[in-house]
């Protein structure tokens, strides 16, 4: 269990964190989406301790990271893939983490194991190491301990297809194990495979905290018009505005309706007599739903920024 | 999960952070290389110290004659440039973490601020002080090689100054690791620590006044001079000794704030 209370973070006059209340329950794999810069990473260093809240707090298992004695029994967590020693090998970058708790020099040649890096990639220096294998490298430390609580920043950066669905089903079978699994993505399509929970922050604030069925159903269904009759397509345009339906053109024989259903148009559609040539819902999906909920976030984001928010 | 049965004492805690810190320290060429440039330093700079001493007693000019030269002298004198070499140990062992990140992993690790850099002072002030004694018996080896009859190597003081040069060396270690905690920086914290041993208080000596005299005595440098050369003026060597220990001790409390205090 994660516990964030009100978890703020000002660098200077940017806030990067505003407010942030949310638990992230175990059991299930908890799925972290907002944009670039929306201050996820931040949310997570804050989680591990390593940055200092402006203000509220963030806990593990009830407790401040910082008073855990032997953290990595409590939680695991992939930050930055790339963060190792160029000239350190893998398995002597796991050993240090292992001693530093009390784990057992077994236990680092099981988690390598379990991530697919065989001996000879757990010699190599740092600075060979491939993202993918630095990947499974930062995957590898944060499973060492064994803990009720896992946290994995971007886990599928650079990984290849089959490493995708790797993580994909590790994340599932932790979940299943009753662990916290918070994991951040800016990939949508593949929190819609993985997550059953999403919590979605934009500049900082939280967006949503809902099961990821209820994240997508909450957006609105869109329907393609097709009509070989610009003026009657106008008409229906006309009439559906004024029904209070949101229509944008595509040209001047298609638009796309929301805010309405595919019978309704189609039942328009036949009230004005106009022709239409095609008629189809589009579900919306959880790329369409981030995009919808995070609209409002993003709307400055090509505007003057103040001061860098990391 | 698993209930965690490690113990976690604070002791407990303490001894698995050196044991981390150990593999990290051990688990990187820089620590070889830094070994090996301080075996090289020391044995090019115990021979140059000592060949001065050679001509100036051999030449003709009797007025800078120097006699019989005892091999710890020539290592005192060049543990000034060797230091700087071996302070590498200490100050990469934190500087090296900022540059790379992992000081992330070492805080998620062991997220006590204090116990990580008093886990990396352990390491790297008892490898250094391993290496000290290294480079002092072979900077008297060298000495004496060079010098021949204009040696003297009598074996208490020689061992004596030995393990000098090797305490000299560790607390000069930990004071770089102190400043690179707090600083981040190696080229930072390199400047300081050669403005701090030898700048500064070259700077007060110049014009040769009591009080600035007074101050620059207070240095690092000059007060493990002072150690080095068993002065009884302006203090006993073990007030010198004491005065570097301090100068390190800080070092590393501020270390310990910065980390407290800065995200990492």
């Amino acid at each position: 269990m994660i516990t964030l209370r009100g978890l703020t973070k000002r660098f200077g006059a940017t806030v990067a964190v505003d407010a942030l209340t949310v638990d992230i329950a175990p059991g299930r794999v908890t799925g972290f989406l907002g944009p670039n810069g929306a201050g996820k990473s931040t949310t997570m260093r804050m989680i591990l301790g390593l940055d200092r809240p402006s203000a509220g707090q963030a806990l593990v298992g009830g407790r401040a990271y910082r008073e855990l004695r032997r953290p990595l029994h409590e939680v695991g967590a992939l930050l930055d893939a790339r963060a190792i020693h160029p000239t350190r090998s893998g398995r002597a970058h796991l050993l240090a983490m292992a001693r530093s708790n009390g784990i057992p020099t077994r236990r680092v040649d099981e988690v390598l194991d379990t991530v697919g890096l065989d001996a000879r990639a757990a010699r190599k220096p740092g600075r060979t190491l491939s993202l993918g294998m630095g990947q499974r490298l930062g995957i590898a430390g944060a499973l060492l301990g064994d803990p009720p609580v896992l946290m994995f920043d971007e886990p599928v950066n650079g990984l290849d297809p089959d490493g995708v669905r790797w993580v994909r089903q590790l994340m599932r079978s932790l979940a299943d194990q009753g662990r916290t699994v918070f994991v951040s993505s800016h990939l949508m399509s593949e929190m819609q495979l993985t997550a059953d929970q999403l919590v979605v922050i934009g500049r900082g604030r939280l967006l949503a905290d809902a099961p990821i069925a209820e994240v997508i159903a909450g957006s609105a269904v869109a329907v393609r018009v097709r009509s070989p009759h610009p003026d009657g397509l106008a008409a229906l345009a006309a009439r559906l505005t004024a029904a209070g339906a949101d229509v944008q053109a595509a040209d001047r024989n298609e638009m796309t309706v929301t805010g309405t259903t595919a019978d309704r148009v189609g039942d328009l559609a036949h009230e004005l007599g106009v022709r239409l040539h095609e008629l189809s819902p589009h579900s919306a999906s959880l790329e369409q739903a981030f995009m919808e909920l995070t609209a409002d976030s993003l709307e400055y984001a090509g505007g003057p920024t103040k001061g860098g928010v990391r | 999960m698993n209930i965690d049965t490690t113990p976690t004492a604070r002791p407990a805690l303490l001894r698995s952070a050196v044991a981390a810190e150990w593999t990290k320290l051990s688990s990187v060429r820089t620590t070889w290389w830094t070994a090996l440039a301080g075996l090289v330093v020391m044995a090019g700079t115990a021979a140059q110290v000592a060949i001065y001493a050679l001509v100036a007693n051999t030449n003709d000019d009797p007025a800078d004659d120097r006699g019989i030269v005892t091999v710890g002298s020539v290592l005192i004198d060049s543990v000034e440039l060797t230091q700087y070499v071996v302070l590498a140990l200490g100050l990469l062992a934190i500087t090296a973490e900022f540059t790379g990140g992992t000081i992330r992993t070492t805080l998620q690790c062991t997220p006590s601020r204090g116990r990580v850099l008093l886990a990396k002072a352990a390491v790297a002030g008892a490898v250094t002080f391993a290496l000290g004694l290294v480079l002092g018996g072979v900077g008297a080896l060298v000495a004496r090689l060079v010098l021949g009859e204009w040696s003297s190597s009598p074996v208490a003081g020689t061992i004596g100054d030995i393990v000098a040069v090797a305490a000299y060396l560790t607390l000069v270690g930990v004071l770089a690791l102190g400043l690179g905690a707090a600083l981040r920086g190696a080229v930072l914290t390199i400047t300081v620590l050669l403005a701090t041993l030898m700048i500064v208080p070259l700077s007060l000596q110049e014009p040769d006044i009591d009080v600035l005299n007074r101050i620059a005595d207070v240095f690092p440098g000059v007060a493990g001079a002072h150690f080095l050369a068993g002065d009884t003026e302006p203090y006993p060597r073990l007030v010198g000794l004491l005065l570097l220990a301090a100068w390190a001790g800080t070092a590393l409390l501020l270390g310990r704030a910065a980390l407290r205090r800065r995200d990492a």
